[in-house]
C-alpha cells in the first residue's frame, strides 16, 4: 500500500528523474563515459599526430613513446562505442520502467475519482490524449536531461584540459559554456514555448472541430454551407502551421547561434594564446604554450560543438513535456478516504425523496420514494425518456443523486461506498466488455469460480451453446469493447458475470432488449431460481416472467 | 507488348516498391524544387567542410611544428565553419518548409476527399478515428520529409566529396574509408533489417499495451463496481513489466545497428590516427624511415575522418522516421483509395439551365432500370420505381443490398450508376445540385450535431445566404412542439441554449432524433431522407419517435430506410429491396401482410 501513498503526489519533472534513481544512474554514467571518450578521442588523436609530427621534425622520432597514446586512442574508441550502446540500452530500460510508473500513477488517480465523474473521462479521445502525453513525458530524461548533462560535463573536461594549457582560456570557455548550455537553449525554449503551448491547444481544438463539423457533413453540404465550415477548419490549420514555423525558426536560429558562439570561442582562444608579429603576418603562440596541446584543445572544442547543437531542440521538447505534465496533473486527485461503513444483511432498501441526474444538464429522473423489502422484485416502468435508467443508475451509485438512502432504516451513502457496492450488482444500459478472453471477463465477477460455475452462469443467460460453438470456447479473445459481439450477447455476457457474484441486490437495466422470447424466458428463470437475489430492481420495456412476478412502479 | 515487357523488366531490376514508398515519393516530388535547393545547400556544406578541414590542418601543423600559424588561414577556416553553419541552417529551413508544405497540402487534399466521399467516408472509419488520420498520421510524416529524405542525399554526397579530396593525399586513408564504408552499409542493412523487424514488433507490443491501458480505463466504472481495481492495477503493472523485459531483449539487438556504426566510426578514426601517427614517426613496419604523409595532410585526414561517418550515423538514427511514415502512409492511402463516386463539377455546369422544376417542388422521382455494379457484381440490382410528391416510402432489405447507396444517390454523392434517375422528368445530371440539395433533409442513424447550443444546431446551415431569413423564435417553438421536443428542451435549465458537445448532454438517443425532426421541419425541406433513424434506440423509444415522425412528416415526400424490426406502418408504400431487385407493396397489401 505504500506504493499507493507514493503515487498520490502530483507529477513533476524532478519526480520523474528521481522515480528510479538507480535505474537512471547506469545510463547516466555510461553516457558520460561515452561522451568524454568521444571528446577525448578527437583531442588525443590531434595531440598524438601533431606530437608525432613534431617529434620526427625534431629528430627524436625514435624515442617518442607512441605505444601508450596509441593504446589510449584505441581504448577511447572502444569505450565510446560501448558506452553509447550501453547508454541507449539502459536508458530505454529506464524509460520503460518510467512508463510503467506513470501508467500506474494515472490509474491510481482515476481509481480515486468518484464513479459519478468517471463516465465523462472515459471518452476515447481523452484517453488517447492521455496515452500520447505519457509517451511524450517519459522521453524527457532521455531527450532533454541526459544530453544537457553530457554537454556540461564535456565542457568541464575541456576546461580542465584548457587550464593546463593556459588558465586564461577559462574565461572565454566559461562564457561560451554559459551561452551554449544555458542561455541559448533557455532563450529558444522560451521563445518557442508560447508556440508550443498554442500548438498543443490548437491540436486538441482542431481535432474536436474536425469531429464536430464532420459529424454534420451531410446537413452542411446539402444546405450549401460546408464551404464556410471547411474554411474555418482550414483557419485552424493555418494557425497551427504558423505555430510550427515559429518553433522551427527558434530551433534553427538557436542552432546557428550555437555555431557562432563556437566560432567566436575558437577565435578568442587562439587570440589569447598568441601575439601577432607584424612583419610576417603570422600569429605566434606565447611562450610556454605547447602547439601540440593547442591542436588537441581546438579539436575537442569541435567535438563539444557537436554535443551542444541538439540542446536547442531538446529544450523545445521540454516545453511539450511540460504541457503533457500539466494535463496529466489535471487528473490528480487527493486521496479521498472511501466511506467505511459495514452494511449488515439488507432487509430493506428505502430511497427517500430520491432523484438521479447527470451533469451538466441536470436532466434526470423525477423525485420519488421507493421502498423495497428483502425477497421482493420491483419493475420500474415508464414512457421513453421518463428517467428510469437514470433512477436505476443513481441507486447503484453510478450517477449524481439527491435525497436520502436508507438500509434497514439506517442512513447510508450510496456514492463512493465500497461496502454498499459489494452488496450490489448493476447491469447498465451499455455494459462494458473487456478486451480479454470470455473466461477472464467472467472471472472478474468471481475470481475463484471454477469452469463448471462459469459454464453454469453462461447457461443461465443462454450463451453456453454459443460459447461451445466457438473454436476456442471460454478462451476466445473478445475484441476491443466487445465489438465482435452483438448488443444482446454483450449484455448477456455481462449479466453472466454479475450472476457469478451472487450479490444480494441485483439492478438490471433493459436486460432483454433485442432478445427473443425463449432467451428472455431462460434468463427470467435463472434470475428467479438458481441465481435469485434478495432484492431485484428491473427496468425494462419488454414484458417477461421476471416482470410479471414483480411489483410494478410506474414513473 | 514490347513496352510492357520493358516496363516489367525495369520493375524487376529495381527494388520492389511498395505503394507506400511510391506514395511518399510522389509527395516528395511535389516539392522537388525545394529539395533541389536543399541539395545545393548540402553541396555548399560539403565543400566548406573540406575547406575548413584543409585550413585547420594547415593551422594545426604550423602550430605544432613552428609554434605559429598564418592568420589568413585561420580566418579561412573559421569562415568555412561559418559557411557550414549557414548552409546547414538554410538546409534545415528549406527541408522543414518543404515538409510543412507537403503535409498541409496533403491534409487539405484528404479533407476535401473526405468531404466528397460524404456519407461513404464512414465505411472507412468513424469521424473521431478519421481525425486521428488527418492530423496525427499526417504529422507523423514530418520526420521523413524534413530529415530522412534530404539525409539520403547527404549520405552519398559527403562520403564522395571526402573520398575525392582524400584520394590525392593518402592511398592508405582512402582505402580505409573505401573499405569501411561498404562494410558499414552492409552491416547497416543486415542489422538494420533485423532491427526494423524488432522495431515493428516492439511497435505492435507497445500498441497492445496502450490498448490494454485504454481498455481497462474505459471499463473502470465497471471494475469499480466489481471491486476489481486492484487486480486490474496488478495486471497493468505485470504486463508493463513483462513488456519491459521482452522489449529490452529486442532493443539490445536493435541498438546493435547504431553501435556498429559507432564502432566503425570510432575505430576508423583511431586507425587513421594511429596510422598517421606511426607514419609521421616513420616507424610504419613497411615504411620505416620515411613518412607517407606530411603533418598537414595527416591533420587533414584526421579532421575528415569523423565527418565521413556522421551522415550515415544520422541516417541510422532517422531510420525509424521512414518506418513511421510508411505506417502512416498505409492509413492515408486507405482514405485516398476510396473512390469518390460523384464528380462534384458535373452538375454545376448546368447551373444556367432553367430548373424551376427542382427549385420549387419535387414533382416526382423516378428510377428507371437503375443499378450499380462493382467489380462486375451488382451492388444494386436494376430497379424501376417512382415516388410521387407527398408520398412516404418505407424501404427495407438486408444489409448490403444497396439501400444506403440509394440514399447517397439522392443526396448527390453517387453518380456512377447505370440506367436512369429522373426528377420531374429531367435526368438528375441536368439539375442544379445546390438547388436540389436545398430541398433535402437528412436524418441518419446518428443524428448530425456540431458542438454548440441546441439553437445553433437547429438552425445549422439555415439562413445567412441569399438573404434567406433565419426562422424566428415562434417558428422554432412550433417546430419543437410538432416534433415533441418542447417537453424536454424547455425543461433544461438553459433551454435552447444548452450546449451539445462531444461528451453529450445527458439527452437520450430518442431525444436527439426528435431534435433532428425539429431541424428538418425548420429547414422547410420537401424531401426527407432517413437512414435507419431508429436502429440505435430501444423498441419503446423507437416506436415513440416513429409516431412523432408520422405526424411531423405529413405532406412531405419521405424515403425512410428501416429494418423490419422497426416497421413503418403508416408509409404509403413499402419497398422491399433484395439482391434480385425491388418489390413494391402498396399500403393496403402491406397492411394485410402485417395482419
Amino acid at each position: 500500500m505504500s506504493n499507493h501513498a507514493n503515487n498520490t503526489a502530483k507529477l513533476s519533472l524532478k519526480r520523474l528523474l528521481l522515480a528510479n534513481p538507480w535505474g537512471f544512474i547506469v545510463p547516466f554514467v555510461t553516457g558520460v563515459a561515452a561522451t568524454l571518450a568521444g571528446v577525448g578521442l578527437l583531442g588525443l588523436s590531434g595531440w598524438f599526430i601533431s606530437a608525432a609530427g613534431l617529434a620526427t621534425a625534431m629528430g627524436v622520432g625514435i624515442v617518442f613513446n607512441y605505444l601508450t597514446p596509441g593504446a589510449i586512442v584505441r581504448g577511447l574508441a572502444i569505450l565510446r562505442t560501448a558506452g553509447r550502446y550501453g547508454e541507449q540500452v539502459t536508458a530505454h530500460n529506464h524509460l520503460l520502467g518510467l512508463l510503467r510508473t506513470l501508467r500506474l500513477w494515472v490509474w491510481d488517480q482515476r481509481v480515486a475519482k468518484e464513479s459519478t465523474d468517471l463516465n465523462q473521462q472515459s471518452r476515447g479521445d481523452l484517453l488517447q490524449r492521455l496515452v500520447s502525453d505519457l509517451d511524450q513525458i517519459i522521453r524527457w530524461p532521455l531527450v532533454v536531461f541526459l544530453p544537457w548533462m553530457y554537454a556540461v560535463l564535456a565542457y568541464v573536461a575541456v576546461a580542465i584540459f584548457a587550464f593546463f594549457i593556459s588558465p586564461d582560456l577559462l574565461w572565454p570557455l566559461s562564457i561560451a559554456a554559459v551561452f551554449h548550455v544555458l542561455i541559448v537553449p533557455w532563450a529558444c525554449g522560451h521563445i518557442a514555448s508560447h508556440a508550443v503551448h498554442v500548438g498543443q491547444i490548437l491540436g486538441v481544438h482542431r481535432r474536436s472541430r474536425f469531429v464536430s463539423f464532420f459529424s454534420a457533413l451531410i446537413t452542411l453540404t446539402i444546405r450549401g454551407r460546408w464551404e464556410d465550415y471547411a474554411k474555418r477548419l482550414d483557419q485552424l490549420d493555418v494557425r497551427q502551421k504558423n505555430a510550427e514555423i515559429r518553433i522551427q525558426q527558434a530551433v534553427s536560429l538557436g542552432r546557428l547561434f550555437s555555431y557562432l558562439v563556437t566560432i567566436l570561442l575558437l577565435a578568442c582562444s587562439l587570440y589569447l594564446l598568441g601575439t601577432v608579429t607584424t612583419e610576417t603576418g603570422r600569429w605566434v603562440l606565447n611562450d610556454g604554450v605547447q602547439g601540440t596541446w593547442v591542436v588537441g584543445y581546438v579539436l575537442s572544442l569541435l567535438a563539444v560543438n557537436e554535443l551542444v547543437l541538439p540542446l536547442v531542440q531538446s529544450f523545445v521538447a521540454q516545453g511539450q513535456s511540460q504541457v503533457g505534465l500539466r494535463r496529466l496533473n489535471q487528473l490528480h486527485q487527493y486521496a479521498n478516504t472511501p466511506i467505511d461503513q459495514t452494511i449488515p444483511r439488507i432487509e430493506q432498501l428505502f430511497f427517500k425523496q430520491w432523484r438521479g441526474f447527470y451533469l451538466p444538464s441536470r436532466m434526470g429522473s423525477p423525485t420519488t420514494n421507493i421502498r423495497v423489502n428483502h425477497g421482493e422484485s420491483v419493475w420500474l416502468r415508464g414512457v421513453s425518456g421518463s428517467g428510469k435508467s437514470t433512477l436505476l443508475a443513481s441507486m447503484a451509485g453510478d450517477c449524481l443523486s439527491s435525497g436520502e438512502a436508507y438500509i434497514n432504516d439506517e442512513k447510508y451513502d450510496v456514492c463512493n461506498n465500497p461496502s454498499y457496492q459489494a452488496k450490489l450488482s448493476y447491469l447498465p444500459q451499455s455494459p462494458y466488455v473487456f478486451q480479454q478472453s470470455i473466461a477472464a471477463n467472467l472471472l472478474l465477477g468471481n475470481p475463484n469460480a471454477s469452469d463448471d460455475q462459469l459454464w453454469a452462469a453462461l447457461d443461465a443467460v443462454a450463451l453456453a451453446d454459443w460459447v461451445k460453438s466457438l473454436p476456442n470456447g471460454l478462451e476466445t479473445l473478445l475484441s476491443s469493447q466487445g465489438r465482435n459481439l452483438s448488443g444482446g450477447q454483450r449484455k448477456r455476457l455481462v449479466l453472466a458475470r454479475l450472476l457469478l457474484r451472487r450479490s444480494p441486490v441485483l439492478l438490471l437495466d433493459e436486460p432483454f432488449d433485442g432478445l427473443d422470447k425463449a432467451t428472455i424466458e431462460r434468463i427470467s428463470h435463472s434470475v428467479q431460481h438458481d441465481y435469485k437475489p434478495d432484492i431485484l430492481i428491473l427496468v425494462s420495456h419488454v414484458g417477461s416472467r421476471l416482470g410479471d412476478n414483480a411489483r410494478v412502479i410506474e414513473l | 507488348m514490347t513496352r510492357e515487357k520493358g516496363a516489367k523488366k525495369t520493375r524487376r531490376a529495381g527494388r520492389i516498391k511498395t505503394p507506400e514508398a511510391v506514395f511518399l515519393g510522389s509527395l516528395a516530388n511535389q516539392q522537388s524544387a525545394k529539395y533541389r535547393f536543399a541539395q545545393i545547400a548540402g553541396v555548399v556544406f560539403a565543400v566548406s567542410l573540406v575547406l575548413q578541414a584543409w585550413a585547420f590542418a594547415n593551422v594545426f601543423s604550423d602550430m605544432a611544428l613552428q609554434q605559429s600559424f598564418s592568420l589568413s588561414l585561420l580566418v579561412v577556416g573559421l569562415l568555412a565553419l561559418l559557411v557550414r553553419a549557414l548552409a546547414s541552417y538554410s538546409r534545415e529551413r528549406i527541408c522543414t518548409s518543404a515538409s510543412r508544405d507537403i503535409r498541409y497540402g496533403l491534409r487539405r487534399n484528404i479533407v476535401s476527399h473526405l468531404t466528397l466521399l460524404g456519407p461513404a467516408r464512414l465505411r472507412i472509419e468513424e469521424d473521431a478515428a478519421l481525425s486521428t488520420r488527418v492530423y496525427e498520421q499526417i504529422d507523423a510524416l514530418d520526420d521523413f520529409f524534413s530529415r530522412y529524405k534530404p539525409q539520403v542525399f547527404m549520405v552519398t554526397l559527403i562520403p564522395c566529396v571526402i573520398l575525392l579530396s582524400v584520394v590525392s593525399i593518402s592511398w592508405i586513408a582512402f582505402f580505409v574509408f573505401m573499405m569501411t564504408a561498404p562494410l558499414v552499409i552492409i552491416f547497416m542493412i543486415f542489422v538494420g533489417h533485423k532491427a526494423a523487424q524488432a522495431n515493428r514488433r516492439q511497435f505492435n507490443v507497445l500498441a497492445m499495451l496502450s490498448n490494454q491501458f485504454m481498455d481497462l480505463n474505459q471499463g473502470l466504472a465497471e471494475l469499480k463496481r466489481l471491486h476489481r481495481t486492484s487486480q486490474a492495477r496488478e495486471r497493468l503493472s505485470n504486463s508493463a513489466a513483462a513488456y519491459q523485459k521482452t522489449t529490452m531483449g529486442v532493443l539490445v539487438l536493435a541498438f546493435l545497428s547504431t553501435a556498429t556504426l559507432e564502432l566503425f566510426a570510432s575505430l576508423s578514426i583511431a586507425m587513421i590516427a594511429l596510422y598517421l601517427g606511426l607514419g609521421l614517426l616513420e616507424v610504419l613496419p613497411w615504411q620505416v624511415g620515411s613518412s607517407p604523409v606530411t603533418l598537414t595532410q595527416a591533420m587533414f585526414l584526421l579532421l575528415l575522418a569523423p565527418e565521413f561517418y556522421l551522415p550515415l550515423r544520422q541516417l541510422g538514427n532517422d531510420y525509424h522516421a521512414k518506418q513511421k511514415a510508411e505506417a502512416a502512409a498505409t492509413d492515408l492511402l486507405e482514405i485516398l483509395h476510396h473512390e469518390i463516386l460523384a464528380t462534384p463539377t458535373h452538375v454545376d455546369s448546368a447551373t444556367e439551365n432553367d430548373n424551376a422544376v427542382a427549385r420549387d417542388h419535387i414533382t416526382s422521382i423516378r428510377f428507371q432500370d437503375l443499378s450499380w455494379q462493382e467489380a462486375g457484381r451488382y451492388r444494386l440490382a436494376p430497379i424501376t420505381a417512382e415516388i410521387a410528391q407527398g408520398e412516404r416510402v418505407w424501404l427495407s432489405g438486408e444489409s448490403g443490398v444497396g439501400k444506403s447507396s440509394l440514399l447517397h444517390l439522392l443526396l448527390g454523392f453517387e453518380d456512377a450508376y447505370d440506367g436512369q434517375f429522373l426528377v420531374g422528368g429531367l435526368p438528375f445530371s441536368q439539375l442544379n445540385l445546390a438547388d436540389w440539395r436545398s430541398q433535402l433533409a437528412w436524418l441518419p442513424q446518428t443524428p448530425e450535431w456540431i458542438n454548440g447550443s441546441i439553437r445553433r444546431n437547429l438552425l445549422l446551415g439555415l439562413g445567412g445566404k441569399e438573404g434567406k431569413e433565419l426562422p424566428n423564435e415562434d417558428e422554432i417553438h412550433t417546430a419543437l412542439k410538432e416534433s415533441q421536443c418542447d417537453g424536454f428542451v424547455y425543461a433544461l435549465p438553459d433551454g435552447l441554449d444548452t450546449k451539445l458537445t462531444e461528451l453529450g448532454t445527458g439527452l437520450s438517443g430518442g431525444q436527439m432524433q426528435r431534435l433532428s425532426i425539429a431541424r428538418a421541419l425548420l429547414s422547410k425541406a420537401n424531401l426527407w431522407l432517413l437512414d435507419e433513424p431508429c436502429s440505435g434506440l430501444d423498441n419503446d423509444t423507437a416506436q415513440a419517435v416513429l409516431d412523432t415522425l408520422k405526424r411531423a412528416s405529413k405532406g412531405k415526400t419521405l424515403l425512410i430506410v428501416s429494418h423490419d424490426t422497426h416497421p413503418i406502418l403508416w408509409a404509403d408504400k413499402h419497398w422491399s429491396l433484395t439482391k434480385g431487385g425491388l418489390h413494391e407493396q402498396s399500403r393496403k397489401q402491406h397492411g394485410e401482410a402485417i395482419a
